[in-house]
């Protein structure tokens, strides 16, 4: 029998690549929806519409996370061998506007998968895709999994819960449960709210003529910026290893937001002197800095390394948004099917 | 003016004494009490026996933690100087029985809280009671202000976010808000579901002979016990300086299970090993470290220090018990549902 995993978060940038990385390699993959999950503008839509895979490789099943009775009957039916966290408000800045649904979803809901992986008749590994946010601004550069947690942000106070809380029931109740610590991860299916994307996206467009300027933020902020599809294969390779433990997903390098500005503009052809303009009001409170990874316990045990560099990865993700503004697909709408089980 | 307060978790052991220290000091005292169908405001009695209290002054508010828009109302009705979140779901082997519940009302109602307190724009001054429980397995002996957290509870895990997102909005928002990192206190006004209350409760009632047996977890577990009636005077004191910052609070000794049960039954010459059962439900499912505090940042900034240490801290306790079972006896405590 195919092995099977669960995922939470499947619509996004990392439960897609992971659901292309967990097909290919034989699993079946059944995906936890929000209510309000549109499939067809999701990044598994082109998966789903698949008749070879929908509902035969590839599941859907609507279950909030803050649902926990639709949650345990849903992964009861399932029975995962994996359970991959994936799901939670992603969104930094946004957790300033909406703090406390970023702490039911995000903290809570981490819990809940917990408390519900405990009474699960079989071991289902679990897998928690916690966030560089923890370590807030840190004294000890690089971080790796043993630097204190102390976050700057709602974001990071959930994350930080969520990631203690697992290390919790590992601890207590000798469950599977790891937290892949994951650094910035990129790629052209990051969510549109997102900086890099956010700059990307603009240079193809001036480029095009469809808009004129970017208005951003803080130019000097650095971060650890990776290929989410190399983030993908450390959370599968972290459910392979025979323990459950924590591993931090980095790249080990720092570039600022002007790095991506001037790789994106340049490959538009563009002078980006021209076209971004500085706006105080996307300066965000508490900004964090100083995060850069350390991934060294990953690669000596999961034999795991990034694979694609800073440079490719922003280049490619211009060209990308660069063919979707310059040909846009049309939208099929693609409703789901209603099973009453 | 008259200054005005709000706690959340007045009912409790800290609620009651904090409450007793403000009216003392000429606040306006405003409590949130949750509805429950069982009497729970057994520990303001003293306060309403008493008419100097200062009870005029004392009002209490129907509401929860779990529910943000009277959190958002009665910040704006009441507009306090200073707000005490004492509320949680405080004990910590139950956390590991009701996790979502402690994490809701621990960690996201402060959360609620704070956002209540940003919602309504009012200057208010923000105490938040964080717990050594949040070292758990503590990264170094004392713990200070500058340890790391490790919690090990469900319980300790709410307390450390409920910590950062206190850090958080004092960053982000100017709001003048302290984390009082709490060392156990105990009093005789201790839930009687604590290890401390539940010894010094068997004492009593063993002495009398209506009791034989007492069930225990870890006897040796190792705690900063320190004495609750003085450690709310330290919230207060957070709360009065100029710049908000966090304090540890505890006594600096440290002393196991075992230590209390010699001092406790032997403050009645009982010898505790004829009555005491291990019962490993009593355990934790992890257990924290060695926790003992380093409060010397509160002494040198505060001028706060602990005076009740252990010895007469249990005695105290004991003596307390064998009171209370001597009045309920000979009916001279008031009828409590």
């Amino acid at each position: 029998m195919a092995p099977r995993a669960a995922i939470t978060g499947i619509t996004g940038q990392d439960g897609s690549y992971l659901t292309e990385l967990l097909l290919e390699k034989g699993y079946d993959v059944h995906g936890l929806l929000r209510r309000t999950c549109d499939l067809s503008r999701s990044w598994i839509s082109h998966l789903y519409r698949d008749p070879k895979l929908q509902e035969r490789r590839l599941f859907v099943h609507y279950a909030d996370l803050d649902d926990a009775t639709t949650l345990r009957r849903t992964l009861l039916r399932i029975r995962p061998t994996e359970l991959y966290h994936l799901a939670g408000q992603s969104h930094v800045g946004l957790s300033f506007e909406i703090p406390e649904a970023t702490c039911q979803l995000t903290a809570m809901g981490t819990l809940r998968l917990l408390e519900i992986l405990r009474d699960l008749p079989e071991p289902t590994r679990f897998f928690h895709a916690s966030s560089s946010e923890i370590f807030g601004r840190p004294e000890v550069m690089p971080q790796n999994e043993m630097t204190p947690i102390a976050p700057v942000n709602p974001y990071g106070c959930a994350k930080a819960f969520a990631t203690q809380i697992v290390r919790v029931y590992r601890e207590s109740y000798r469950v599977y449960a790891s937290n892949g610590i994951l650094f910035n991860h990129e790629s052209p299916r990051r969510g549109a709210g997102f900086v890099t994307r956010k700059i990307c996206r603009a240079a193809a467009a001036i480029r095009l003529g469809l808009e004129r300027e970017l208005r951003l933020g803080d130019l000097s902020a650095q971060r650890d910026w990776g290929d989410a599809r190399d983030y993908v294969r450390g959370m599968w390779h972290s459910l392979q290893h025979s323990a459950a433990e924590d591993f931090v997903f980095a790249t080990g390098q720092t570039h600022s937001v002007q790095d991506v500005v001037e790789i994106a503009f340049a490959a538009m052809d563009l002078d980006w002197k021209a076209c971004v303009k500085r706006d105080e009001r996307l300066v965000r409170p508490a900004e964090p800095n100083r995060l850069i990874g350390d991934s060294a316990k990953a690669r000596d045990l999961l034999g795991w390394k990034p694979q694609t560099d800073f440079r490719s990865l922003i280049v490619a993700m211009t060209e990308s948004e660069h063919r979707s503004l310059a040909a846009p697909q049309p939208f099929q709408p693609q409703p789901l099917p209603w099973r009453i089980v | 003016m008259t200054r005005k307060a709000l706690i959340t978790g007045i009912t409790g052991q800290d609620g009651s004494y904090l409450t007793e220290f403000l009216l003392a000091k000429g606040y306006e005292v405003h409590g949130l009490i949750r509805r429950a169908s069982t009497f729970n405001t057994g520990r303001l009695d003293s306060i309403y026996s008493d008419p100097h209290s200062g009870q005029d002054r004392l009002t209490l508010h129907y509401g929860d933690l779990s529910d943000a828009s009277v959190l958002a109302r009665l910040m704006g009705a009441i507009q306090p100087d200073e707000v005490y979140n004492l509320a949680a779901q405080s004990h910590v082997r139950v956390s590991f029985d009701s996790p979502e519940y402690t994490t809701d009302i621990t960690a996201t109602g402060a959360v609620r809280l704070l956002e209540a307190i940003r919602e309504t724009g009012i200057k208010t001054r923000f105490y938040q009671a964080s717990s050594s429980e949040m070292f758990g397995q503590a990264q170094e002996v004392p713990q200070t202000e500058r340890t790391p957290f490790h919690p090990r509870s469900p319980y300790g895990c709410a307390k450390v976010f409920a910590y950062w997102i206190t850090v958080n909005y004092r960053e982000s928002y100017g709001l003048h808000a302290c984390n009082g990192i709490l060392f156990n206190h105990e009093s005789p006004r201790r839930g009687e579901e604590f290890v401390t209350r539940k010894i010094t409760r068997a004492v009593a009632h063993i002495l009398a002979g209506l009791q034989t047996k007492l069930n225990l977890g870890n006897l040796e577990a190792k705690r900063d016990w320190g004495y609750a009636r003085e450690y709310v005077e330290a919230m207060w004191l957070m709360l009065q300086q100029e710049k908000p910052e966090d304090y540890v609070i505890a006594t600096g000794e440290t002393h196991s299970i075992r230590e209390f049960l010699d001092t406790a039954f032997g403050h009645v010459g009982l010898d505790w090993t004829k009555h005491v059962e291990i019962d490993e439900r009593y355990y934790r499912p992890a257990e924290v470290d060695l926790l003992v505090g380093d409060a010397t940042k509160a002494k040198r900034q505060l001028g706060w220090e602990p005076k009740v240490k252990f010895t007469e801290l249990v005695k105290l306790m004991v003596d307390s018990d064998l009171q209370l079972l001597k009045d309920c006896r000979e009916g001279r405590t008031r009828v409590t549902s």
